[in-house]
């Protein structure tokens, strides 16, 4: 029979049974009871973390009802991120509250792969900035809101997005002026300098 | 044409010791020719003549040259104290390569420091720029001028030299606002501004704790003040001056840029302040005058507060307690048979003792090898204490070891303070010095006037 | 705006060339536009502020941090932080290279606690490939990590004293993390860089040099931090230079998305050991100390409360021990079912955490890394204006950022 390629071979035994938490399923009732039909797609709950996925429209308000709501408590933003999925943009967001042993994943799934638009959450944590640069720094996707929404890892004048899928050297390279390390002398020969030897052999 | 092409083919060496043979050769053709004419025994006269009517002037020019020699090697000794002495504290080996213990080390950084390229960034202004390093090392050097370090060695003997050697010291703050400013640099700039506060700041309560022992002394003059302190170690300044004392302590820290009050080249802020464009010796310069201002303000803490070249106890008077007689004016023909035991005696053991410890505390030094070190300093201690007996009299000598010694504990003051303690922040720094140092200062200012009225009253 | 001419000068590299340098190098203004309207409101400079470059290359930058302070005198007005200089990339060339290979490039994020960045994207791996580590490795990774963090906690309180201009606090904590680090060494064959953490488990068992060092270590670890401490923890100047520094409030904390002692010190009792526990940490006994100040002082203090409990922990993996295997049994070439982790642990500096994502082939699809230094250094442009130049490098040491982790 042939074995499946996701199957480990000799598989140890499995983080699922055993010593592994039980599944917050009071979360899942909670975060349906609460978002109702915002929801895009059921809670998925796996190891120790709650999945919702939700439209990107409806990031802010979700988010501030996740942070706000007395049930919830979502106060902690454990991490923000973009994701391409090779067909459309995500923006992951990690969230940890004391009401839930679990992480909750929200993904702000399907967005415009040419022009990737979501709501910032910089009201609700000034912290997610970084975060949201970052993301539009690697993958172009624009955090409206966001008042200082520049690249932060890639020089300022760079045109690609290189944690895209379809980043390509090649053709990055083509396409950045390579200047991004702001140059300190610009050389240039004033009218009145006198003639230089050519370099080549000065070389030689 | 011959000649330029001579010229070329000559190396390096040879087109500096050419030239020099030639000088040396159309000098010695001139000075016989004058011998044999007579015109030099007459120039040499007048010029002798010239001299003798213009002593205060020789003695000037002389007293310049060897402070100058002197902070030579005063800076590397205390630069090697520091990075031995911060090494220890900080459990480092610190320097250990060049020289025995690494004593040369510091010489070594002072060569390194020639070696490097001296470089002029682009934009400063570049007479203000060479010429601040100049101005910075001078203003310690004058001060230096002025310092008793024995009784008659010293430079110049004025009566305003206590307000002299703070004028001096004021001097060097602008060689360093020369240097921040002229570096086109913004840490410079911020260095050089925070050097002009500090140092303007503490300029005051420095020499408000300072007047309180001018009362008592009754005189400016720095060799006077060191002989109204005559007698024991009771008779220092410091008992009457404690408070006094720790202002001048104090300010003299902030004045000489040391931690915890080096805001100026505070390197975790502001990179190195106004040295941060200087390199290549222009750069030593400034560490020099660091490292004399250092040995100078512990010397006038000595001479005003500690008795200068004076001895705490008379020991010529307790070794005659004892029953013992000590005669500085040896005469070695009254010894007598002794004379030929101690030459036969003395250097043996003396260099057996100097090797010792060479030998205990050396791992791996054979005993021959510590024989060698021991007769070596032998020789140069036995010289050096000869040449000094014959040269300078018996008091000289004694003041100067006295006096080295005692400024030697300050300067390692001041560097047990660089290992131990972090750096003020600027605000702290000059809230310090004006809400505490300020009106303590006033208040021992007030304090010893009245208390010499008062004893003026009860004596009168 | 400033007026700088355009100076001629001779080219350094060609003495016959003649260069124009533009007035911008002396200002830190950018020759292009504004692009944001923060960067618009911190590039117009009004009478009596100037900007300084702080870094690339400073002394008190931890690495290659550049902050562009704006400054009326000594007073800090803002700060714009640029970061980049170390960016390699490392989400990328994770997402071109197999899972045995991510533990390797993510090893030299968190440099000075690399146990902690190579743990992560393994405990990712693990949850996406469903597998349970053997239990002695899981005790070996807490020993291991717990002796990174008191190596890298010695290190930060050396490091805040040397920026308030403190020679000799860091080499006092050297020495413990010199001890740590030839234990490590013993350990995993390695000084810096440990690549000790395995897919399923460690690299190799403990051995008997590791196990002597660590008990003559134990035996005296936590006497001699505290001796070492009284030097700067009794120094009038440095209580009076960070107390009340930088001071955060716990919601400021939360939305600056701070972790770690910075949000501790602010009186939240968040770790990862404890709020979502990872490892054999429910199994262990230890606080989660907590300061209520805020400031840079109680982020100081919070390190020494951390090394106690790190010792403790340590005690306590050392008795409950058990037997077995430290490698689960795996094939070389792991191949995930698609699907999404998360994976986070408490590093010295905060919350590390990894998100990972596969597609069923060997290369991870999407490795996100999120770092705490990275998160952490943001707040240093809310804490700072207002305060002097030298709060800056009190503030920004007492964040306690990586380089490395920061620029990825």
């Amino acid at each position: 029979m042939a074995r499946s390629p996701h199957r480990p071979q000799r598989a140890g035994r499995r983080l699922s049974d055993g010593r592994s938490r039980a599944i917050d399923s009071a979360l899942k009732r909670r975060l349906e009871a609460t978002l109702g039909e915002r929801l895009y797609g059921p809670v998925a709950q796996r190891h120790d973390t709650t999945e919702i996925r939700v439209a990107p429209g409806d990031v802010a308000a979700v988010m501030r009802t996740l942070h706000d709501d007395p049930d919830l408590r979502f106060r902690l933003l454990a991490d923000i991120c973009g994701v391409d999925t090779g067909t459309t943009m995500q923006v992951v967001y990690h969230l940890w509250s004391d009401t839930t042993p679990d992480w909750l994943r929200v993904i702000a799934a399907d967005l415009d792969r040419d022009d990737p638009r979501v709501p910032s959450i910089t009201f609700l944590w000034k912290g997610a900035e970084w975060g949201e640069r970052e993301a539009y720094d690697m993958f172009g996707i624009v955090f409206e809101g966001n008042r200082d929404l520049r690249r932060i890892y890639m020089p300022p004048d760079y045109t690609s997005f290189p944690l895209r899928k379809d980043f390509l050297l090649p053709d990055d390279a083509s396409r950045s002026p390579g200047m991004g390390v702001r140059h300190m002398e610009q050389a240039r020969r004033p009218a009145d300098a006198p003639a230089a030897a050519p370099r080549s052999a000065k070389a030689g | 044409m011959t000649l330029t092409r001579s010229w070329s083919r000559l190396t390096p060496a040879g087109k500096i010791v050419v030239p020099l043979l030639a000088i040396v050769v159309a000098l010695t053709v001139a000075l016989l020719l004058g011998m044999v004419t007579g015109i030099v025994p007459a120039i040499t006269g007048a010029v002798l003549d010239t001299l003798e009517a213009n002593v205060g002037i020789v003695r000037f020019v002389v007293a310049i040259l060897a402070v100058l020699l002197f902070t030579i090697p005063t800076a590397f000794i205390v630069g090697y104290l520091e990075l031995k002495a911060i090494a220890f504290m900080n459990l480092r080996l610190g320097p250990n390569r060049v020289g025995p213990w690494g004593t040369l080390a510091a010489a070594f950084h002072g060569f390194k420091i020639l070696a490097k390229e001296d470089f002029t960034p682009t934009g400063a202004d570049v007479p203000v720029f060479t010429l601040a390093p100049a101005v910075v090392f001078l203003a310690p050097v004058l001060a230096f001028l002025v310092l008793p370090f024995a009784p008659g060695l010293f430079g110049q003997d004025m009566n305003i030299a206590l307000l002299y050697f703070f004028a001096m010291g004021g001097l060097g703050v602008v060689g360093l606002m020369m240097a921040g400013w002229s570096s086109f640099n913004k840490y410079s700039l911020l260095g050089a501004l925070r050097a002009a506060a500090q140092i303007i700041s503490y300029e005051i309560p420095l020499t408000l704790s300072v007047v309180g022992l001018i009362l008592l002394a009754g005189t400016l003059s720095l060799n006077q003040i060191v002989l109204n302190q005559q007698g024991s170690f009771l008779d220092w300044y410091v008992w009457q001056q404690p408070l006094g004392f720790a202002i001048f302590f104090i300010a003299a820290t902030a004045e000489g840029n040391r931690t915890p009050f080096d805001l100026t080249e505070a390197d975790s802020e502001i990179v190195a302040g106004f040295a941060t464009e200087y390199s290549g010796m222009r750069f030593g310069f400034f560490y020099f005058a660091e490292y004399v201002n250092v040995f100078l303000l512990s010397a006038l803490t000595v001479v005003l507060y500690f008795g200068g070249w004076l001895a705490p106890i008379d020991i010529g008077a307790v070794l005659h307690q004892v029953g013992l007689t000590f005669d500085p004016a040896l005469d070695p023909g009254s010894l007598g048979l002794g004379l030929l035991l101690g030459i036969l005696i003395v250097p043996p053991l003396a260099i057996v003792a100097l090797a010792l410890p060479f030998w205990a505390f050396r791992s791996g030094l054979p005993f021959w090898k510590a024989l060698v070190v021991g007769f070596l300093l032998f020789n140069v201690i036995a010289a050096g204490a000869t040449l000094l007996w014959a040269v300078a009299s018996f008091e000289v000598v004694e003041g100067l070891l006295w006096f080295m010694a005692k400024t030697y504990v300050f300067v390692a003051i001041l560097v047990w303070m660089r290992a131990t303690l972090p750096r003020v922040r600027i605000d702290q720094l000059m809230g310090f010095a004006w809400k505490w140092l300020l009106p303590a200062a006033l208040v021992n200012l007030f304090v010893t006037a009245l208390a010499l009225i008062v004893i003026d009253a009860v004596k009168g | 705006m400033s007026t700088t001419p355009q100076a001629r000068v001779r080219s350094l590299d060609d003495p016959e060339l003649y260069v124009e340098t533009p007035a911008t190098i002396f200002d830190a203004i950018p020759p292009y536009p504004p692009r944001t309207e923060r960067e618009a409101e911190f590039y117009s400079v009004r009478e009596g502020e100037m900007l300084i470059n702080l870094g690339p290359q400073h002394p008190s930058t931890h690495g290659v941090l550049r902050v562009v302070l704006k400054i009326d005198g000594e007073r800090v007005v803002d700060l714009d932080p640029v970061l980049g200089y170390l960016h390699r990339g490392v989400e990328k060339i994770c997402e071109n290279s197999d899972w045995h290979m991510v533990v390797s490039h993510c090893d030299p994020l968190e440099y000075i606690a690399s146990m902690f960045s190579e743990l992560v994207p393994v405990m990712a791996a693990e949850k996406l490939l469903d597998v349970e580590v053997p239990r002695r490795a899981e005790y070996i990774r807490v020993l291991a990590c717990e002796l990174n963090r008191i190596s890298s906690h010695a290190l930060f309180m050396g490091w805040l004293a040397l920026d308030l201009g403190g020679l000799t606090p860091i080499l006092y904590g050297f020495i413990e993390r010199d001890e740590i680090v030839e234990m490590l060494a013993a350990l995993t064959g390695q000084k810096l860089l440990f690549n000790y953490m395995r897919i399923g488990g460690v690299n190799g068992d403990l051995n008997h040099e590791f196990m002597s060092r660590l008990g003559d270590w134990m035996g005296h670890a936590a006497q001699r931090i505290e001796d070492s401490q009284t030097l700067i923890n009794e120094n009038e100047i440095f209580v009076k230079r960070t107390r009340g520094l930088g001071v955060i409030d716990r919601e400021t904390a939360l939305r600056m998305c701070l972790s770690g002692p910075p949000l501790r010190a602010t009186g939240i009792p968040y770790d990862v050991r404890r709020a979502h526990p990872y490892g054999v940490y429910p199994e262990l006994e230890f606080e989660i100390p907590t300061r209520e100040e805020g400031d840079s002082y109680a982020r100081y203090q919070l390190h020494l409360d951390e090394i106690k409990q790190s010792i403790h922990i340590i005690d306590q993996v050392l008795h409950k021990l058990p037997d077995g295997p430290v490698m689960a049994k795996l094939p070389r070439l792991l191949r995930p079912r698609p699907g999404r982790a998360f994976a986070a642990i408490e590093s010295p500096r905060g919350q590390y955490a990894v998100y990972a994502m596969s597609d069923g082939t060997d290369q991870p699809f999407r490795l996100r890394i999120h770092d705490p230094s990275y998160f952490n250094l943001q707040s240093v442009g809310l804490l700072t204006p207002g305060h002097l130049i030298a709060d800056t490098m009190a503030i920004m040491a007492s964040l306690d950022p990586i380089m490395g982790g920061v620029d990825k």
